[in-house]
């Protein structure tokens, strides 16, 4: 039993070194919002839910109704990070959403929106739009 | 499961089979290991965040609590349980890790959580199974009170509003919105099985400590429940083939299986692969092509003539026998590929003559269970009361085991409509039975009768069950009903 004791802690620590050297990565709030923009063209509401913040969950979901009636793709999408404000960064995308209804395209450009994006529980969250 | 992971499942199962090769223990603890994988994996993505990794690793916090309660004292100088115990901890702790090496989740449906928070958890969960096991050690109601807590779990996942309210509890934790929770955030992978299998050996144990105690001759199988080790009973409850769909197997038939020597040949593995391929065919060819036209909620309100109505009901009846059962031919496959020889679930059930050899031969595991821990035990406590006739406590009995089967599936009244449905329809075949034989001793021997009065028995029973179904497949009475009243073009 004490040996078992003595792995775990060994396992513990080496875990804690391995979470603390974890690289806090600039990427993290682009592919937050590479996913969250994923989730919403493949109308994915668990997905999209569990990708925003608390306060943006129902504006996630509206926009995501918005979308139920025609089909939907990414076309050309790449975020980056543009900079931050306090603790929100703020994420740029390229790229647009193509909706199609009845053989219809419209397209919906990315770039014309900022994406804030918050981190809550060591997760990025998109939470709101400039 | 779909088929990535009904076919990653076979495949692994395959590696397992060939690697381990009469290495019983290699094959125990690999088999322990994927199936921990398994859980979070097969684990369905919820609006909830890192449930898909909380409710997994609950899942097996249930099964060390229930090992550790069942178990005698010192289990821990066994080395099997030290390397079982192990293995669970470095798989859901290399899970959790994932996060931080990984650029996309890969064994959960999202990031799992940071490890701070699982290493909270983990603390919290182990101090909960060290309070249990110390209070069992004094007590037996600790058991019962793991039975109970395992129940409670149930009856708040099959419950519609109770669901419902969880989820509203969870959000408003999280500081989520409310308003957006619904009762299906809670989709517990398996649990209804996890919790029948740790109920199963609770309940076994707790009653051959009692006949240790007292000398009872009775029930002789519950004294030979064995002593399993960790990485056994583990793998027991959450084997991965049976996980999703069942069967409910017995811990000592399982065990039986996994202590024996195995070594995979060219025949095991045609026979696994025909059973594969059978359910494969049975569920996404048959099943799926039948769901288009099966009885639902709006496709009852679509219909309009009696003749597309019976279409759609008896289209459900197979349509869901094809994929229940389809389920279970791939599970017995895979497991047959390592050695586990799981048991039948159905027996041509729409075969059967009345409808006591229909729920023998219709989800036959569920029903054993809910033979050996409710009605046969219910029914020796009513016989207690010597003034209670024999036909109400058949009544009593069958009402009451078969509206505990319709709960299982879920607390709503068109499940329990199910239930009552075919606990009544139990009944007066008992009693119908009953009379013809008294009345009409020799009606069995008449052979040139005999084929007519079985091919009506058995058209009588489908479409006894056939009915039934039309409560099962919908979510609301009223609509249950109109379909019936279309059915008999009562207008």
């Amino acid at each position: 039993m004490r040996k078992v004791f003595l792995i775990l802690i060994l396992v513990i620590i080496n875990n804690l070194f391995l979470s603390a050297c974890a690289p806090k990565s600039n990427a993290a709030p682009a592919k937050a919002v590479e996913d969250y923009l994923n989730a919403l063209v493949a109308k994915d509401s668990d997905r999209l839910t569990t990708l925003s913040c608390g306060d943006w969950e129902d504006d996630a979901l509206l926009e995501l109704d918005s979308f139920q009636a025609v089909t939907t793709k990414l076309d050309g999408l790449a975020c980056s990070q543009t900079g931050t404000d306090g603790t929100t960064a703020l994420v740029l995308c390229k790229g647009k959403i193509i909706a199609t209804y009845n053989n219809e395209d419209q397209e919906l450009d990315l770039s014309v929106r900022t994406y804030q994006v918050i981190q809550d529980g060591g997760d990025w969250l998109v939470c709101g739009t400039r | 499961m779909g088929l990535i992971q009904i076919g990653a499942s076979i495949l692994i199962a395959l590696l397992i089979g060939t690697l381990t090769r009469a290495a019983r223990n290699a094959r125990m603890y690999l088999l322990l290991a994927f199936s921990i994988l398994a859980i979070y994996w097969f684990q369905a993505l919820l609006p909830l965040r890192s449930f898909d990794f909380w409710l997994p690793s609950l899942s097996l916090a249930l099964v060390v609590l229930t090992w550790l309660i069942t178990s005698p004292p010192g289990v821990w100088r066994v080395r099997q349980n030290t390397i079982g115990f192990l293995i669970i901890i470095g798989s859901v702790t290399f899970i959790d890790l994932s996060r931080y090496v990984l650029p996309e989740p890969v064994l959960t449906a999202t990031t799992p959580p940071q490890f701070f928070q699982y290493f909270v958890f983990a603390v919290i969960v182990g101090q909960i199974i060290f309070a249990f096991t110390w209070a069992s050690r004094r007590s037996p109601w600790a058991i019962t009170g793991t039975i109970i807590l395992l129940i409670i779990i149930l009856i708040v996942l099959k419950t519609p509003a109770l669901s419902l309210q969880m989820s509203i509890f969870f959000r408003s934790l999280a500081n989520r919105s409310i308003e957006n929770a619904s009762f299906t955030d809670l989709r517990w992978l398996g649990f209804s099985y996890i919790a029948f299998r740790l109920i199963h050996v609770l309940r076994d144990k707790s009653r051959s400590h009692q006949f240790a105690h007292s000398g009872g001759e009775r029930d002789k199988q519950m004294r030979h429940l064995p002593e399993l080790s960790l990485p056994e009973f583990a793998t027991y409850v959450v084997f991965f083939p049976s996980l999703a769909a069942g069967p409910i197997d017995r811990a000592e038939r399982f065990a039986q299986d996994l202590r024996s020597d195995f070594a995979i040949s060219q025949d095991e593995v045609l026979l696994a692969g025909q059973r594969i391929f059978l359910g494969l065919f049975k569920k996404f060819v048959v099943a799926d092509a039948l769901a288009l036209i099966a009885l639902n909620d709006s496709l009852a309100t679509q219909v309009r003539t009696t003749g597309w109505m019976w279409i759609s009901v008896y289209a459900y009846a197979f349509q869901i026998y094809f994929d229940f059962s389809g389920y279970t031919d791939i599970a017995i496959g895979i497991a047959r590929l390592v050695g586990i020889k799981l048991p039948e679930n159905f027996a041509a059930p729409y075969t059967q003559p009345n409808l006591t050899q229909f729920w023998n031969s219709w989800h036959m595991t569920l029903t054993q269970w809910f033979r050996s821990y409710f009605f046969n035990p219910f029914n020796r406590w009513m016989r207690g009361f010597k003034n209670i006739p024999a036909w109400s406590m058949i009544l009593t009995g069958q009402v009451a085991t078969m509206f505990l089967i319709g709960l299982w599936h879920g607390i709503t009244l068109n499940f329990i409509l199910w239930g009552v449905w075919h606990g009544l329809g139990l009944f007066l075949q008992n009693r119908w039975s009953d009379f013809v034989h008294r009345r009409f001793p020799d009606l069995g021997g008449n052979t040139r009768l005999q084929p007519i009065f079985q091919i009506g028995s058995i058209l009588l029973t489908f479409h006894f069950v056939a009915l039934g179904w039309v409560f099962f497949a919908l979510g609301e009475p009223a609509r249950s009903l109109m379909v019936l009243r279309k059915l008999f073009n009562l207008f």
